[in-house]
């Protein structure tokens, strides 16, 4: 009998760029996404192979090895790293096809170590990255948005698009800050010799102008989504779109409504129907950062800022010569010359906690409260001002009598029943 | 439901009344209402079980019969000094005196007298139509009767019972909590 990993099914052929093949042994790794599952490649450990979904059609295959073959054929430049970093990989890039009974099956791509890697959806928590061995500070963060907005701005250079740009598909390097962008056979790619689009997308990231259309200006989604990420990772994960309206009629539940809608709350000029989230620091960003936030999110679509211009502001940020980035009386650090986000985070969140717990003790003591203000209902011993006014001063027919034997609440539903059987043995005599 | 599940049930009701009743001695007031409703309510009960269909000269009196039973009550227990039936009935919500009870007793006993003789004739001389008329006109008055109550006794009361399920509650779940945590 053949073990599971050595089955033919297990045996593929690479093809590398300039048509060089060589056989290998691919082994399952229990990883699997909507499109395929993912293999080791035995004698090749830097490698992976993405392997299609055997319920894949023929045509789409046909579709997928076209585009895998050119761009395995057309790996892009991507933004320097020191030489003592070259393992890290910024792309998972296809770089040899894999045919299985000389059939297109799937493609090879450089490993991502994910030990060293976390979602940059952690980041937007910034206990959750804590708690992946990663202590978030402003100072990181520009640099993991520099780096990147720098890989996407490498790609637009090449014509390629991401288009389902979003903190699931990317991957940040904990220690060096590097980025790694993953699902790369999705890429929108329109260049004069190959054409393939990105059906793919994700509402909570899509551009106003592409909520229910198709992406036709796949770049300028990519700034979108970019914007957004970068928004979301500056303010401790608050969408650029959540909010709070003023009408909850017209307020659209889901963060796509509000994009198409444009009901961005940050700006510089505050918006009409819908506040900001109490605990945003985005008033502690600087007003070049705001600016490009307010033209992503509350311009049209045509003056939203490029990638190459997010690369030029965050490179200032990223840099510790440029002395743009400084730290608070606190150690935290923040933009030079504006308030420390972090303590007014803080600040914010003391204050919610203040008020938290001041109604919990409220709702707490509620009850108590409540039974006191039944019980002298129900045995008539109010003692408000009110009342006791009425009961000195006689000028109503209305006055407290004495207060009667105290009644238990059984006491007074003993008595309810009686009274509820009389009022239906009278309805039964008065129909 | 069965006339015989609904009585069941009633009687069910009846004992839990009967062992939550109050410490207290009962009034005079409330005793006879308490004789002369059982007495009414057995009635009812025996007409529903055993006499299908009801007499009509019957169907025309029973208003009347409530109503002039009520008025009987209230005028006749006062003077014996059995208080006022009509602080029972109303509910004794609003702290009124004595003589201002007195007379809303006399007032609720001279509307049922009215009442009942109403019923009389409006059974006699008017259409079947109009009568009915009168009779749901009539149960207007309970109704404004129960909405009081609704408001003064049974919301209070309701509050209470929700108070002592939610600390019911929250005793229990703090207790699983530790159970399941421990």
């Amino acid at each position: 009998m053949i073990p599971a990993e050595r089955k033919p099914d297990h045996i593929a052929q690479l093809v590398w760029p300039g048509q060089r093949s060589e056989l290998v042994t691919l082994a399952a790794t229990g990883k699997s996404g909507g499109a395929g599952e993912i293999f080791s490649i035995e004698g090749r450990p830097e490698f992976v192979a993405k392997i299609y979904h055997a319920t894949t059609s023929q045509a789409v295959l046909a579709k997928y090895r076209h585009k895998i073959q050119w761009m395995v054929e057309h790996k892009p430049a991507l933004p320097e790293i020191p030489a003592e970093y070259q393992d890290i990989v910024q792309l998972a890039w296809p770089e040899a096809l894999i045919l299985r009974r000389s059939r297109f099956v799937g493609f090879a791509m450089r490993k991502i170590t994910f030990d060293r890697t976390l979602e940059l959806d952690y980041l937007l928590n910034r206990r959750q990255a804590a708690q992946e061995g990663f202590d978030a500070d402003y100072g990181k963060l520009l640099t993991v948005c520099f780096n990147l907005a720098s890989v996407i701005n490498c790609l637009h250079e090449r014509r390629i698009a991401i288009v389902d740009l979003k903190p699931m598909n990317v991957k940040v390097h904990k220690a060096e800050l590097y980025v790694s962008i993953l699902d790369c056979d999705g890429f929108h790619i329109d260049t004069e010799e190959f054409r393939h689009d990105a059906p793919q997308v994700t509402p909570e990231y899509l551009a106003p102008e592409f909520q229910d259309k198709a992406v036709t200006h796949p770049e300028a989604q990519d700034s979108f989504a970019l914007a957004t990420i970068i928004f979301r990772l500056l303010n401790y994960g608050i969408h650029p779109f959540t909010g709070v309206a003023s009408d909850h009629n017209t307020y659209p539940l889901e963060l796509a409504g509000r994009i198409k809608q444009g009901l961005y709350p940050y700006g510089k000029v505050a918006h009409e129907s819908v506040r900001k989230v109490p605990a945003s620091v985005h008033e502690a960003f600087p007003d070049d950062l705001r600016q490009l936030f307010d033209r992503a999110f509350a311009a049209p679509g045509y003056s939203r800022p490029s990638v190459r211009e997010w690369v030029d502001v965050l490179s200032i940020y990223a840099s510790k010569r440029s002395g743009q980035i400084s730290p608070c009386e606190k150690g935290h650090l923040r933009f030079s010359d504006r308030p420390c986000p972090t303590c007014l985070r803080e600040a914010l969140i003391k204050g919610a906690e203040v008020r938290r717990r001041s109604f919990v003790a409220r709702m707490q003591a509620a009850p108590a409260r409540t039974l006191k203000y039944v019980r002298r209902t129900l045995r008539q011993t109010h003692s408000s001002p009110f009342q006791a006014a009425l009961a000195q001063a006689q000028l109503f027919t209305f006055r407290q009598l004495a207060p009667p034997a105290p009644i238990t609440t059984r006491n007074a539903i003993a008595l309810e029943i009686l009274w509820i059987s009389g009022l239906l043995i009278g309805l039964w005599w008065a129909r | 439901m069965s006339p015989l599940t609904a009585s069941i049930l009633w009687a069910l009701l009846l004992l839990i009344a009967w062992r939550w009743r109050p410490p207290q001695a009962a009034t005079l007031s409330a005793w006879v209402l308490i004789i002369a409703f059982g007495a009414l309510g057995a009635c009812a009960l025996w007409f529903d079980y055993f006499v299908h269909p009801e007499p009509q000269a019957f169907t025309f009196w029973k208003p009347t019969v409530v109503y002039w039973t009520l008025t009987a009550i209230m005028s006749i227990v006062p003077p014996l000094g059995g208080g006022y039936p009509a602080k029972i009935i109303l509910g004794n919500y609003f702290a009124l005196s004595n003589r201002e009870w007195r007379w809303i007793n006399r007032g609720f006993a001279l509307l049922c007298a009215v009442l009942g003789g109403v019923n009389l004739v409006a059974a006699s001389e008017a259409s079947y139509k109009d009568w009915e008329g009168f009779k749901f006109s009539c149960m207007v008055l309970l109704l404004t009767i129960v909405l009081f109550r609704l408001n003064f006794v049974w919301l209070p009361i309701l509050a209470e019972v929700s108070i002592h399920l939610y600390r019911r509650a929250t005793a229990a779940y703090r207790y699983l909590s530790r159970l399941f945590s421990s």
